[in-house]
């Protein structure tokens, strides 16, 4: 039975224009190959419940996260923002993510507030890797990633 | 004229808040609440002439606070900045007495039709 979840295609235009208009940074999230397993990532999560059961992460590497947030508070280069911006900024993505894909899939579903942990984030067993995006941006890897539930 | 910014982000009230400057709404004194519940509190207490709202918020959703809102008599313009852009979630703000929905992400022209839409010029 296949699972419905949204296409790479989806998936990297909706991250384009999300960068596009909150980061507003030039350069470009390019394709790469997946992190390393040594790379520290933030990683940033909101589920949807309802007709359609899924979940959407973001993960970023620590100069991501720091340029990431820079960008959508319009700081300069030499402006470090504290851990609570950098928190703030990278749930506002996940949480931009998964309302687009939440209305992407069927409803009627309900999506979660985001949560932000600084480090891997424990994926529940029941969730399935659909679609994932592995970018890079200024140097820093970039993941993004919907997980749909299995069917029982 | 008066904006209330209610979003539970600080980092998405200020993307809100440069939007509208650069769709040329700077000149707008603005109010900010981080959630539903006081969003309806700055209503009561600060009259704003429209209410930008996420819908998904701690304490008080957005669409609570409207509802609220309506149902206490207020008919303060409010339009929603969210995430989600479904129809469903469009018909629900309409029928709740929305305005008007912008999907994030966006972009200052889509603030600008949202507000010329409920009578706010650029300022």
């Amino acid at each position: 039975m296949s699972i419905l979840a949204p296409t790479p295609v989806d998936l990297e235009a909706l991250v384009t224009d999300m960068w596009a208009s909150f980061v507003g940074a030039p350069e470009l999230l390019l394709p790469a190959a997946p992190p390393a397993e040594d790379v520290p990532l933030w990683s940033a999560t909101v589920t949807v419940t309802g007709e359609w059961r899924g979940m959407v992460t973001v993960d970023l590497a620590e100069p991501a996260v720091l340029a990431v947030t820079r960008g959508m508070l319009g700081f300069g280069d030499d402006e470090d923002p504290d851990a609570a911006s950098c928190a703030d900024a990278v749930g506002e993505l996940v949480n931009v993510v998964g309302g687009n894909v939440k209305s992407l899939m069927p409803g009627p579903s309900t999506l979660s507030l985001p949560v932000v942990s600084h480090g891997p984030v424990e994926l529940p067993s029941e969730m399935t890797e659909a679609t994932a995006l592995h970018l890079t941006w200024q140097g820093a890897p970039v993941r993004v990633r919907v997980l749909t539930a299995t069917p029982a | 004229m008066k904006i209330l910014v209610a979003d539970d982000s600080r980092v998405m009230r200020q993307i809100v808040i440069r939007t509208l400057r650069q769709a040329g709404h700077g000149g707008h004194e603005v109010v900010e609440a981080e959630n539903g519940r006081q969003a309806v509190e700055l209503v009561q207490t600060e009259a704003p002439d429209l209410v930008l709202s996420d819908w998904n918020m701690p304490e008080m959703s957005g669409i609570d606070a409207l509802l609220t809102l309506r149902g206490a008599g207020n008919a303060v313009p409010f339009g929603f900045v969210t995430s989600e852009g479904s129809d469903e979630m469009r018909a629900r703000a309409e029928q709740a007495g929305a305005a008007f929905l912008i999907a994030k992400p966006f972009t200052p022209e889509a603030f600008d039709e949202a507000l010329s839409s409920v009578g706010l010029v650029a300022s």
